[in-house]
């Protein structure tokens, strides 16, 4: 990856010399960057959640979080751990390699004490009342590929690091209605292949939100986001998530995504 | 392994208190998690304009890691009840075995172990042993297949199923198979249905339940006659789970005494005339079953079917020599969950019944059909979340229709109102409740 840097940055140098415009990577290879980063086979990790209204009333949420990948795709499982309304409710999804093959997704609810079988089509929702929505929260670092049309627009700097600035837009309306999202610009840590921040407009046009991502730290060898920070233009509302307790080394047992698991609680 | 591993759990506390007390007081400490709730509810009646209750809840949860991986979880309950209702004086509690009732502190409180149990892990097998809940079934609202625990009828079907089932002591255990799931349950614990006594609020007293003498004939009723040997008398089940194509499957089977009382009847030629004598008791059924549930796109679809071998059901017929008839009962469920609004859940279920027997006399019509529909929204960053749901019986032209709204005012503080609406015929086993609707206001605490 340093490699790579070191040649778009000597490739740039031979170019400025030339009086040439610095050649900068495809948006598209932008995003095939952003998505080929290790993100660790496994990871166990505890997420807070802090929900602050536009008045400053703050709510937390407390979660202990568990992927996996192998060749099948990626699962993900959530556990609350407070508040006491929330606590044990569990929340799986299955995120299948195979091409269009539709995500499934289980809730358990422990006031019916029933693991339920939900929709995976709510993509744009909110999750769990944050300013991120499912897609975000399943994608993490990553982004869909295949969801947006990639253009580079320049390069920028964001927290003193060199970023290209990357515009996403959804290939279709139908996307950009289950995304929520008409227009996304990414600004990618051009070193890491990590976004640093993310600018949202909504379907008609609008500001939507933005999200700054910070406390970027190695954690076993692979870059890791400790803290994420939502801001939704339109409610006033923002999100604080931050990581703690982030784990790529101990195994993650499969047992872990199953009904059984959900039902049990967080090991 | 697990003997070990239970020898394990009697050993740790010793070797805890073979340290300074102090000491072993922080490492219990470092183990163990308190956590709880606090509800406080009023419900006021709106056609009498009377209080049905003014509770106070307060639940208290235990979680405690023992050596070899066990934990233990207690869960108690402290109820009180400033209008004494529900549950007019002290109930019997005859339907609960000595192990399961509660403890009633003068009319107006009780206190109930909920839960105590331990889980475990054996290889790749689920121990959970002691009091429990053991839920089966997707549907939401009415009970095919979730008849393990028996219910709570105090408040009829209003209060949440995890509140209103009757936890039971039982030996539940999971073994993944391949590509299947095995649960084995054994529950020793002769306990069913708390059905409310006949001053309560919410008596049932539809003939669709209750069988009714010809007017001016006496009716004597014995003493309920029930099972009380541990052993001899307990449940037992199996569930078998897999995902196949995308859907979620269960086989279910259960071999339990029917939660429900069968009112034997016997009429007695006296000089002064004919009287009824009626005589409950519990039999024994076996449910067979199976469950599915899916998604597509935006919708889930979902559902539960059981099949009841001889259950009983009471009968008018005077000819008829105790008054019950023996039946088989197919019972199934139809949901349908979709998702296509933000935020926002609407379903359908569609209920019914089947019995295999239709004598002239029986009260149960052959079928019963219910439909049943949910409206959920949740706004503000999820601190707002409105409900609407309807119990609608098609043969009587009765229901329950449901409106609630919850508020999260700060963290751990939630405030809501509600209204429950009964309607139709006093023959249905809703529209008996009809003088009953209630509105209801209150807030809960996370402790």
């Amino acid at each position: 990856m340093r490699r790579l840097a070191a040649l778009l940055a000597a490739a740039a140098l031979t170019a400025a010399a030339r009086g040439e415009p610095a050649p900068r990577p495809e948006g598209v290879e932008v995003a095939r960057r952003i998505n080929a980063r290790d993100e660790g086979r496994h990871v166990s990790r505890t997420a807070r959640w802090e929900l602050v209204d536009r008045q400053g009333g703050r709510r937390t949420r407390e979660t202990r979080v568990f992927r996996k990948t192998d060749a099948a795709g990626k699962r993900s499982v959530l556990f609350f751990l407070a508040p006491q309304n929330l606590r044990d409710t569990a929340f799986l999804t299955v995120d299948f390699a195979e091409p269009g093959r539709e995500d499934d997704q289980w809730l358990y609810l422990p006031a019916a004490r029933k693991v339920r079988r939900v929709s995976a089509t709510d993509r744009g929702e909110s999750f769990l009342g944050s300013d991120l929505s499912y897609e975000d929260v399943k994608l993490e670092t990553q982004v869909g590929l295949g969801d947006y049309r990639w253009t580079t627009l320049g390069e920028e700097e964001v927290d003193g690091r060199a970023c290209l600035a990357v515009e996403a837009v959804p290939v279709d309306e139908k996307t950009a209605r289950e995304l929520g999202y008409g227009r996304v610009l990414l600004s990618v840590d051009a070193e890491l292949w990590m976004v640093r921040r993310a600018e949202y407009w909504d379907p008609g046009g609008r500001p939507l939100k933005t999200a700054h991502l910070t406390d970027i730290r190695l954690v076993d060898g692979i870059w890791t986001v400790h803290r994420v920070e939502v801001a939704n233009a339109v409610t006033g509302h923002r999100t604080i998530l931050s990581f703690h307790d982030v784990d790529y080394a101990s195994p993650v047992d499969d047992d872990l995504f199953t009904e059984r698991a959900l039902v049990r609680g967080v090991p | 392994m697990l003997r070990a591993a239970l020898c394990a759990g009697v050993a740790w506390p010793a070797a805890a208190a073979a340290q300074a007390p102090g000491s072993a007081l922080a490492e219990l400490a470092s183990r163990a998690e308190l956590v709880g709730t606090a509800r406080v509810e009023w419900a006021f009646g709106l056609s009498d304009a009377e209080s049905q209750k003014l509770e106070l809840v307060l639940e208290p949860e235990l979680e405690l890691e023992l050596p070899a991986g066990l934990d233990l979880t207690a869960v108690g309950r402290l109820r009180a009840d400033a209008f004494d209702e529900l549950e007019p004086g002290a109930p019997t509690q005859h339907e609960r075995s000595v192990i399961s009732r509660r403890a009633l502190v003068g009319d107006r409180v009780d206190l109930e172990l909920r839960e105590l149990y331990v889980e475990g892990e054996v290889g790749r097998a689920l121990f959970t042993l002691g009091k429990q809940q053991i839920v089966w079934g997707r549907a939401d609202g009415l009970k095919v297949l979730d008849v393990v625990n028996p219910q709570d009828f105090r408040e009829f079907i209003l209060p949440d199923f995890d509140e209103s089932r009757i936890p039971l002591w039982a030996v539940n255990t999971e073994v993944p198979l391949g590509e299947f799931a095995l649960q084995l349950v054994w529950l020793p614990d002769p306990t069913f249905h708390d059905l409310p006594e006949e001053d309560a609020l919410f008596a049932f007293t539809s003939p669709e339940l209750i069988p009714s003498a010809p007017p001016g004939v006496p009716v004597t009723q014995r003493s309920v006659d029930r099972p009380r040997e541990f052993i001899r008398d307990s449940d037992a089940g199996a569930r078998l789970s897999t995902s196949l194509g995308g859907f979620d499957l269960t086989l279910n089977y259960l071999w339990h005494y029917d939660d429900e009382p069968v009112l034997f009847r016997e009429i007695l030629a006296e000089p002064t005339g004919p009287r009824v004598v009626v005589a409950p008791g519990y039999e024994r059924t076996q449910l067979v079953g199976a469950t599915f549930a899916n998604a597509f796109g935006e919708l889930t679809v979902r559902g539960e079917l059981g099949f009841s071998i001889d259950r009983f059901f009471p009968t008018e017929d005077p000819a008829d020599p105790d008054g019950v008839v023996r039946a088989n009962e197919l019972d199934w469920v139809l949901g349908l969950d979709w998702y296509g609004l933000r935020e926002t859940l609407l379903s359908v279920q569609l209920f019914q019944t089947r019995l295999s027997r239709d004598p002239a006399g029986m009260i149960r019509d052959e079928f019963a059909t219910n439909v049943t529909f949910l409206a959920r929204r949740e706004f503000r960053n999820d601190r707002v979340a409105a409900q609407l749901a309807c119990i609608h019986g098609v043969d009587h032209g009765d229901g329950l229709a449901r409106a609630r709204v919850g508020f999260e005012l700060r963290e751990g503080l939630e405030l809501f109102a509600g209204l429950d609406v009964f309607y139709g015929s006093e023959r249905g086993v809703f529209g008996e409740f009809d003088h009953n609707d209630r509105l209801v206001v209150g807030f809960e605490i996370g402790l």
